[in-house]
């Protein structure tokens, strides 16, 4: 029998670190890179689909990219007169949005002075602190969604490299496997194939995801009548990258609007109704297709990695957090594989194995 | 009729059909439809060996079937002085390590390439996702190994001559 083959845990660890802190120190140069390099692995099926009826490569991305173009284009040219007037309504509007904002906060904050069973000094001191914050994040949410700008600046970079990264299909897998040890191929193997799996059916769901929550909520809030609802929608499916995340910006900016356009409360309650049901049926109808494929991770872990993910990596933690935590858990798995088929812990064996062959 | 030619050969792959054509010519695959074979050739991953060098040990787990597109590979193991005994001697259009598709147990021989070799390797967890999406591949692989599992049995249940055993 041979040696036993040992994990290369060292230098795994020692390699993994190296590249962590390099991707930490450059993330902001390699953002446009690792969208377009997810934005090509969600496409990817769709080539790989044409490409096993013995289509090449190159004619299928450049057809497809053709094609996306063109659809591009008939898609603005037919909502272009929408995207020019609700650009030109949110210029218009925005200070005035502000302002009725600031107003009403104003008007709340007297009211409830004279309800608290406080002196008034101290009462509209407390409420001050209170209402404060809020109405200074409210006053920083363009500023926030204008920071998420110069991802958008992307939109052209991203397809382009994206480009590059479909035209190169396998191959980047292919030469891996080549420059990995001759004895450990296997493992390389399946250590790929649990990536794959993991990353793959979370960027399509999260896609899927996104698509669907842009589009349904675009058409409930022109059904509602409310302005801007092709920014709304479009903020709304963009933000649904952080879970939970689309909703609350779908209620918070698509209520606001509501609000103030019709000046009701149930107007704004309307609106959060659209974007609760919208998100009942993504769990009722979207997710139990995605989640057979999911990370099947616990909604804790998933929070928690989005956290570490923000405060390390700003947006692009956002976005990567859960996915690079779906590659570690296949990482582990496949190394308790490795280590438990290794030992000899998996022993295989079937029922029926001791009856004589007849 | 020569425009429909040269009008495939600008869309199709060339390279991909070389690889459908292989496979179609091998034993186990030979009953797959066109697109099948496509399928497959995409679930296969590829890898060259130097002359000398060693594909896997006896002992290592296997989790993996190797087809041999080029070259020549060797199986060994230790005789009795501890030097290694060729086993089996595999050419193009063989394939070897086809038990760890079922299993994942220790290897039951070293593999060599013996000259400048080309392999296509079919990973275990890659037939399980054939088995799922497209069953007929699947089951036309998981056929041939029963069936080459069977004979194998039966050849060794013959060589061991054994007295008919009491309670059957």
């Amino acid at each position: 029998m041979s040696e036993r083959r040992e994990f290369p845990l060292v230098p795994v660890l020692l390699l993994g670190g190296l590249a962590a802190y390099a991707f930490f120190r450059l993330h902001h140069a390699l953002a446009p890179f690792l969208l377009a390099a997810a934005f090509a692995y969600v496409l990817n099926p769709v080539v790989v689909y044409f490409e096993a009826r013995g289509f090449k490569r190159l004619h299928l991305v450049a057809g497809g990219y053709l094609a996306a173009a063109a659809l591009s284009f008939f898609v603005y040219t037919g909502l272009k007169g929408v995207i020019v007037e609700e650009t030109e309504l949110l210029q218009n509007r925005a200070p005035a949005y502000i302002q009725r904002l600031k107003t009403t906060a104003a008007v709340q904050q007297a009211a409830l002075t004279k309800k608290l069973p406080l002196p008034p000094k101290v009462a509209e001191h407390a409420l001050e602190s209170a209402l404060g914050g809020a109405l200074h994040a409210v006053q920083e949410l363009p500023s926030r969604v204008l920071a998420l700008l110069p991802f958008l600046a992307h939109a052209l970079l991203i397809p382009f490299i994206g480009f590059f990264f479909l035209m190169d299909g396998p191959s980047g897998v292919e030469g891996l496997i080549q420059f990995c040890p001759s004895r450990f191929v296997e493992q390389a193997i399946h250590l790929l194939s649990e990536i794959d799996t993991a990353l793959g059916n979370y960027l399509r769901g999260l896609f899927i995801v996104m698509t669907v929550i842009f589009i349904v909520s675009f058409f409930g809030l022109v059904a509602l009548g409310i302005d801007n609802a092709l920014i709304i929608a479009a903020i709304s499916g963009v933000s649904s990258v952080v879970p939970y995340f689309g909703l609350v910006m779908g209620i918070l900016i698509g209520g606001a609007m509501a609000f103030y356009q019709f000046g009701t409360a149930a107007a704004a309650l309307k609106v959060a109704a659209l974007f609760l049901g919208i998100r009942a049926f993504e769990e009722t109808l979207i997710q139990p297709i995605i989640a057979r494929h999911s990370l099947h991770m616990h909604a804790m872990t998933n929070l928690l990695v989005l956290i570490l993910g923000g405060e390390l990596f700003g947006f692009l933690g956002l976005v990567f957090a859960v996915p690079a935590a779906g590659v570690l858990k296949a990482l582990a798995t496949v190394t308790w594989s490795w280590y438990t088929s290794e030992r000899g812990f998996d022993s295989g064996g079937a029922a029926g194995a001791g009856v004589p062959y007849t | 009729m020569s425009a429909l030619k040269s009008f495939k050969r600008w869309f199709i792959d060339p390279a991909f059909s070389r690889k459908k054509q292989f496979l179609r010519s091998l034993e186990i695959f030979k009953e797959l439809r066109d697109r099948d074979l496509g399928h497959l050739v995409q679930a296969l991953h590829s890898r060259s060996y130097r002359e000398g060098e060693v594909i896997f040990v006896e002992g290592d787990i296997g989790r993996a079937l190797f087809i041999l597109e080029s070259g020549a590979v060797e199986l060994t193991r230790p005789g009795p002085g501890g030097e290694a005994q060729v086993l089996y001697k595999l050419e193009p259009g063989d394939f070897f390590g086809e038990m760890a598709l079922l299993e994942s147990l220790p290897r039951t021989a070293t593999a060599t390439a013996t000259e400048k070799t080309h392999l296509h390797l079919l990973y275990k967890s890659k037939l399980d996702s054939l088995l799922a999406g497209e069953p007929r591949i699947g089951v036309t692989i998981m056929s041939h190994l029963a069936r080459l599992l069977s004979a194998r049995l039966r050849r060794v249940t013959n060589d061991m001559k054994f007295i008919a055993p009491k309670h059957v």
